[in-house]
């Protein structure tokens, strides 16, 4: 199955993860069953049609929280994450069985512009050269290398917004030289993330710290477990994802932080460079800041977490090595926190300076950072490229929280309907 | 005379070519329900299941791909891997094909397998594809070259190149423990070979697949076998190279064959399981700063092991 994330989209990827009746695949030409999960903005819907009709015969649709568009036939929509690997696996029987019919094509098979070489493979012909054939451009040695010299074909394309290696709902358009990034432009935001309620109530009222840290724990064990996937340590990244799914104040993290070492995932995995200066981690902010070596965390501010000894850990190098072991120990510190409050019965003191998993929330909630990758990107070997983005939480916080009520992840604290809200 | 030198061998072939691919699927399944993905079925069925809804999937088009090559490429690979398997000796006489080149010929399907894995990334026209291509290529000559090396090393004892003289010239002692860098430096460029685990570079995650992001039905059940069948060919080669073929007490020589194939088998599927994917810039550095100098201390160890 391919997932196809759209906002909020991504519970139902962790939950379908987990499931043992469901195979997720990178590609949709891997796939049988295309899930289109949560619900997906208007400016979306052309590169859906176009993942859509990548699939290979025979495919099937289904919708997660999401309307299917009025023009397809034979679509099932799903609303109850707990039913959704079911009605995914007896789709899949019903189009392998022949009851199900294909989804059709929404795409006419042709190419958007007409091809104008002239020669017998397609050559030459005239403005062919740094022409766009297809609408694209083509693969030509326009630029100079920007890290050794040895000039490559460059080769510019559009990426997103369903790679399943981005933040979801992100798009870029980039220039590679072999396999180092030379351009990057991000063209479209990832859709802005939700939060636990616990945050949001945190906005509203005094809340016990233990909730507020397992949250944020729980946060960054479930970036972890992207990272991991896409580093090529499944078994790690599915317990990264188990221990998000199952944290208490008695969870540790030692089992995983010990296998990540033995591994060799700081030493050997593509996460080299990435390094961010001091004004591009502020403008991040969060963990990313304080693994370059920026001492900022606004629970330093609260007389709750003074109480309980807080002062923030750090790195000092700001690479995405350096962002993943502040993951780690942030993690490791969330951890200790809840438990020493949930032992003292320790709440907040603030309400309107809360620092969230993914940066400090005053006046507004963290903004998305994600032109910043414009900047950073550009030098790097694709894996690293495709690291560094993981280990940057660049999207910015939705106005509402995550609707933990059907998504199969518990909220940490019971929080009644009116402290969920918005701030 | 022709079903002795032609049917049998091509039979056996065809025999190890399934029978190695399902293993490695059913043992990959094995490791990985272990190491706590979550599966349902049976892990007999399964593989068996996949290549059924493979052979019901469509084969997909790109955007104007090379389709002779696109389609070939697989086929192409399965090739090799089954010129590999003919070449592995079962005992002192059951073998598909006994040349008296036999090493060259794995050295060959070696260098031919670059060719074959870039043709097929390439071949796809599409982005993925190209880079996991290009970065096999990029990659591709420096496990040969400590292959060739290593591979060198264990036919010096055995004053031949053909592998079932390898193997008889393990009988007092086998070439794992005669030179102690050999099987560890081919276990590495193996993983390499064949693109499997921490040196999936070329069909990575990273490229949603690779040279195979665009492949589906068929053409895909197809390369997947073929990597299993080259992960079995390669076990097969380094069973006879480094851990003595068909030699061992009690046991009929072919079921030490197959026995110790299963534990090289084992051991390249679980650190394909167990390590990350290296990033391909340590790879080059790890292959020609470490591993490529070892290979000519292996060699040197071997050339003096030969003349004592």
């Amino acid at each position: 199955m391919f997932p196809v994330l759209g906002v909020q989209g991504d519970k139902a990827l962790r939950h379908l993860t987990l499931s043992p009746d469901i195979e997720l695949v990178d590609s949709p030409r891997h796939a049988s069953v295309l899930l289109v999960a949560g619900e997906i903005p208007a400016d979306r819907f052309e590169p859906l049609r176009r993942v859509h009709d990548q699939l290979p015969y025979p495919f099937t649709t289904l919708w997660f929280r999401c309307e299917p568009w009025p023009h397809l036939e034979n679509v099932t929509r799903i609303d109850d994450l707990d039913v959704l690997p079911a009605a995914l696996v007896t789709a899949y029987h019903e189009l392998m069985e022949g009851r199900r019919e294909s989804s059709p094509r929404i795409l006419l098979d042709k190419p958007p512009n007409p091809w104008e070489g002239a020669g017998d493979f397609g050559q030459g012909g005239e403005g062919m050269m740094g022409g766009v054939p297809y609408g694209r451009p083509m693969a030509m040695n326009m630029e100079d290398d920007i890290r050794d010299g040895l000039t490559l074909d460059s080769l510019t394309f559009r990426l997103g917004p369903f790679f399943f290696a981005f933040p979801p709902g992100m798009a870029a358009e980039i220039t590679l030289q072999g396999d180092l990034v030379q351009t990057w432009k991000t063209q479209r935001a990832p859709y802005p993330q939700s939060l636990d309620p616990v945050f949001f109530a945190a906005r509203k009222r005094l809340v016990p710290i233990a909730a507020l840290e397992l949250a944020r724990a729980r946060h960054h064990l479930y970036r972890l477990f992207h990272a991991l996937h896409l580093a090529g340590l499944e078994s790690a990244s599915l317990s990264a994802l188990r221990l998000a799914n199952n944290l208490s104040t008695t969870s540790t993290l030692d089992g995983l932080r010990r296998y990540l070492s033995r591994s060799g995932f700081f030493r050997l995995a593509a996460i080299k460079g990435g390094e961010l200066g001091p004004e591009q981690a502020r403008r991040i902010g969060g963990p990313a800041a304080r693994a370059a070596g920026l001492d900022e965390d606004l629970r330093s501010d609260d007389a709750g977490y003074r109480r309980l000894g807080f002062s923030p850990v750090c790195q000092a190098s700001g690479d995405t090595r350096a962002r993943w072991r502040q993951v780690l120990a942030e993690i490791d510190q969330s951890l200790q926190l809840a438990r020493q409050a949930e032992r003292d019965d320790v709440s907040t003191s603030e309400v309107d300076r809360i620092e969230t998993p993914r940066g400090p929330w005053l006046e507004k909630r963290p903004e998305d950072a994600s032109a910043l990758l414009d900047e950073i990107l550009p030098g790097q070997e694709w894996g690293d490229a495709l690291a560094t983005i993981a280990s940057l939480d660049v999207a910015a916080v939705a106005e509402a929280p995550l609707d933990t009520q059907t998504t199969g992840e518990s909220p940490i604290t019971e929080l009644s309907d009116d402290e969920g809200g918005p701030a | 005379m022709i079903v002795e030198e032609l049917v049998l061998p091509v039979l056996m072939v065809f025999f190890m070519l399934a029978a190695g691919a399902y293993t490695v699927a059913v043992l990959d399944r094995v490791i990985a329900g272990a190491l706590g993905t979550p599966q349902t079925g049976s892990v007999w069925i399964a593989p068996l299941a996949r290549g059924a809804w493979l052979m019901t999937q469509h084969a997909n088009a790109t955007e104007a791909p090379d389709w002779r090559a696109w389609r070939l490429a697989p086929a192409l690979y399965l090739s090799l891997a089954a010129i590999g398997l003919a070449v592995v000796p079962w005992s002192g006489s059951l073998v598909a094909t006994d040349l008296v080149t036999s090493v060259v010929l794995w050295g060959s399907v070696e260098a031919l397998a670059t060719v074959v894995i870039f043709l097929h990334g390439w071949s796809a026209n599409a982005l993925f594809a190209l880079i996991g291509g290009y970065r096999y290529v990029a990659l591709g000559l420096s496990y040969i070259l400590i292959s060739m090396f290593v591979l060198i090393g264990v036919a010096l004892p055995a004053e031949s190149l053909q592998f079932t003289q390898v193997v008889a010239s393990q009988e007092e002692l086998w070439n794992v423990i005669r030179q102690p860098l050999g099987l560890p430096l081919f276990l590495i460029v193996g993983l390499g070979m064949t693109f499997w685990g921490p040196l999936n570079l070329a069909d990575s995650a990273d490229l949603a697949g690779g040279t195979a992001a665009e492949i589906s039905g068929p053409p895909r059940l197809v390369w997947d076998v073929a990597r299993a069948a080259m992960l079995v060919a390669f076990s097969g080669v380094a069973t006879s190279a480094f851990l003595g073929g068909w030699l061992g007490p009690w046991l009929p020589g072919p079921l030490w064959v197959a026995i110790k194939m299963l534990a090289v088998l084992l051991v390249l599927l679980l650190l394909g399981r167990l390590l990350p994917r290296l990033a391909p810039e340590r790879c080059v550095t790890l292959m020609w700063v470490i591993l490529l100098p070892l290979s000519f201390i292996d060699l040197v160890w071997a050339g003096v092991g030969a003349l004592l």
